[in-house]
């Protein structure tokens, strides 16, 4: 196991590294400069690219770059965007309530998937799977920010239940209050990939041989079903469920800025469309950290959960 | 020969009577048991032999109460210590089903849980079965893996599935089902799956476990060559009836049905020289079984009358049964194949008979 472990601190590391690299590169590599500015006098421009070290070769850029991470954790600083403020501390800033946002949709999509999976593969075939099906169907082809639109209009202008848009100033409790319309947006697909996800699972494991075997052995259904359907049919929701908290960080971009929250998402539209190339790499980073993070904590309870995968190294 | 008389008067276990299963399907209802009657006395070990697709299998699932779901038990009766398992509810079956009735199966590859220690999947029968303390379950759960013939049991009670190879598998599938110390133990084709090697050493296990534990087995095989080993009465399955039934001897020595006289010119063995006989066609579709002998459009033996009306049982000794319409008195004196005929020598000469 600790064999294990270290190989995927391992890999995350290097995978963490080569992003770095190719977020670097690729935003660099972008045409335009943060100072195409016709107003700007030619002399300024190359005083000020002189400063953010612009007019060196690229891979010396990079060692600037990387110097700047490892001795200072310094990301660069904002030029446009918030001019002057520190990358890090903008993101410092904004992870929360992104987290926050994209975390509580998931933790509402968990059971009520795992619930609507469950039913649906215990009553296979009956009228209450095919209308479940029917639902997870349009949860997963309709994009979130139809959903957010939708939810905006009926839940938060027509029978106002809900603050339309986010309100920064108002208590702990009229914040929450303003965020529950996003969160609601943003867990419907998961609900449904969930669902389809521990559906089939869950149908295929009932049908296996061992759980036959767990009911021939004297087993009561129930117990059958708990003892050794759950866990068995858990195992590929792992799979899905922790690369999802990346996917819905990517579809809470759009929703984050549908209802204006400050979150890590509108920086970067923001910063990608005014070229302001450290805030740019700074947030790709995160969502790459966040991407590779997931991977490794799937990795990491699989081994836990499945002893094939844990004694691979030394049986397969 | 006092030995198959002491047998019949033993007290019957398990009596099958007329049990008649078919499946819903889009294309139509599939009968895949139609009227099959057999008994299972005290420690006796009967085989029930077939092609695939004969309906044994599905025999079993419905006296085990495992059938799917679009199965429809039309008609008869399973007795087991006075109820009709065909009409106790669930929770009753709960109390006999693994607890009185065992069960191994043919795959030990899928039939265990791969995430499960080896060990738990036994302890299991007596701590939810049977509430027994955890401790005291893994005592016992290490004691039976010894029993079946698991070396090193206290390291392999934590071992997972894969680590266990195919041989292994099916005696921790047989030590499942014991562990429940049931009546009634069922192989529903255990050793398909297995070597050559290995098989034999399963069913050895499986004959030393039924002669120390007392037990009645119920032995599902397409193997003639294993029930010879094992069996001390065979029914033949054809089309989800029983088509001959007897003793052991009486099957492999004295055949009266032309099935069962293909089956066992079909067994490969070392010494017959001329080519194996493999029985022409395939199993009739069991949405329109045919009428008459379901066997006939495969039979070389086959008369007009079988094409026309079914067989009844014809009786040929007190054990032994055959449903052929060349067993009737005006039937034309048929003799088995000479293929059959002189491998009906070489096993008694091999038996010592001659």
């Amino acid at each position: 196991m600790k064999q294990y472990f270290l190989k995927r601190v391992l890999a995350a590391c290097v995978a963490l590294f080569l992003i770095l690299t190719l977020a670097f590169m690729v935003v660099r590599l972008m045409p335009g400069s943060v100072y195409d500015d016709p107003n700007l006098p030619p002399a300024a421009v190359a005083m000020l690219e002189q400063k953010a070290h612009l007019d060196k070769p690229l891979l010396t850029q990079y060692g600037y770059f990387l110097k700047g991470i490892i001795t200072e954790n310094d990301w660069g600083t904002s030029v446009k965007v918030e001019p002057g403020i520190p990358a890090f501390e903008i993101l410092k800033r904004q992870i929360p309530i992104s987290l926050f946002v994209n975390l509580m949709s998931l933790l509402i999509a968990l059971p009520i998937g795992i619930l609507a999976g469950t039913a649906a593969a215990i009553k296979k075939n009956t009228m209450i799977d095919h209308a479940i099906s029917f639902l997870v169907i349009l949860g997963i082809s309709i994009p979130s920010f139809v959903f957010a639109s939708l939810l905006q209009y009926f839940c938060g202008f027509k029978w106002e239940w809900f603050p339309i848009l986010y309100e920064p100033s108002a208590d702990m409790a009229g914040q929450l209050h303003s965020l529950m319309l996003p969160i609601i947006a943003l867990s419907l697909s998961p609900i449904a990939t969930i669902t389809r996800y521990l559906r089939g699972e869950l149908i295929e494991v009932l049908d296996s041989e061992y759980m036959t075997l767990a009911c021939t052995k004297g087993l009561p259904h129930y117990k059958a079903t708990t003892r050794h359907a759950f866990r068995n049919a858990s195992l590929p929701l792992i799979h899905v469920v922790i690369p999802m908290f990346a996917n819905v960080l990517g579809g809470s971009m759009v929703i984050e800025r549908m209802f204006s929250i400050p979150g890590v998402g509108g920086t970067m539209i923001k910063s990608i469309n005014q070229t302001d190339y450290s805030l740019t790499v700074a947030t790709l980073i995160f969502y790459a950290l966040i991407s590779v993070l997931t991977a490794f904590v799937v990795d990491i309870l699989l081994g836990i959960v499945d002893p094939r995968v844990r004694f691979g190294g030394e049986n397969a | 020969m006092t030995k198959k008389a002491d047998m019949t008067e033993q007290e019957t276990v398990l009596e099958v009577k007329d049990l008649r299963v078919s499946f819903k399907s889009i294309a139509g209802k599939v009968q895949a048991v139609r009227g099959v009657n057999f008994t299972l006395k005290k420690g006796e070990t009967i085989a029930i032999v077939g092609e695939s697709g004969s309906g044994k299998s599905v025999s079993i699932k419905t006296i085990m109460g495992i059938l799917s779901r679009n199965a429809v038990i039309e008609e008869g009766s399973i007795l087991y210590e006075g109820h009709d398992l065909t009409k106790i509810t669930e929770k009753e079956y709960e109390e006999i089903r693994g607890k009185k009735i065992g069960l191994v199966f043919q795959d030990p590859l899928s039939s265990l849980n791969p995430l499960m220690k080896i060990g738990h999947q036994i302890a299991e029968v007596y701590t939810q079965n049977y509430k027994i303390p955890k401790a005291e379950a893994k005592k016992r759960a290490l004691a039976i893996m010894a029993d079946v013939g698991i070396p090193n049991p206290e390291l392999r009670y934590n071992q997972y599935p894969f680590q266990f190879s195919g041989g292994m598998r099916q005696r921790i599938v047989i030590a499942i089902a014991l562990a429940n110390d049931p009546d009634i133990l069922i192989c529903d084709e255990p050793t398909t799956a297995l070597d050559v090697t290995v098989q034999a050493k399963i069913l050895q296990l499986i004959k030393k476990i039924k002669n120390e534990r007392g037990i009645s087995v119920i032995f599902i095989t397409h193997d003639l060559g294993v029930v010879a080993n094992i069996a001390d009465r065979v029914y033949v399955m054809y089309a989800g009836k029983i088509v001959e039934q007897g003793t052991c001897e009486e099957v492999f020595l004295d055949a009266k049905h032309p099935y069962t006289w293909a089956l066992l010119t079909s067994i490969p063995d070392m010494k017959s020289k001329e080519s194996l006989l493999a029985i022409p066609g395939t199993p009739p579709n069991m949405i329109h079984p045919p009428k008459g002998d379901a066997f006939a459009a495969r039979n070389r033996y086959a008369m007009k009358i079988d094409l026309k009306e079914e067989p009844p049982m014809f009786q040929v000794s007190s054990t032994h049964y055959a449903a052929t319409w060349l067993l009737h008195p005006y039937a034309p004196p048929c003799e088995p194949p000479k293929e059959l005929k002189q491998r009906v020598e070489e096993m008694k000469r091999e038996a010592g008979l001659l």
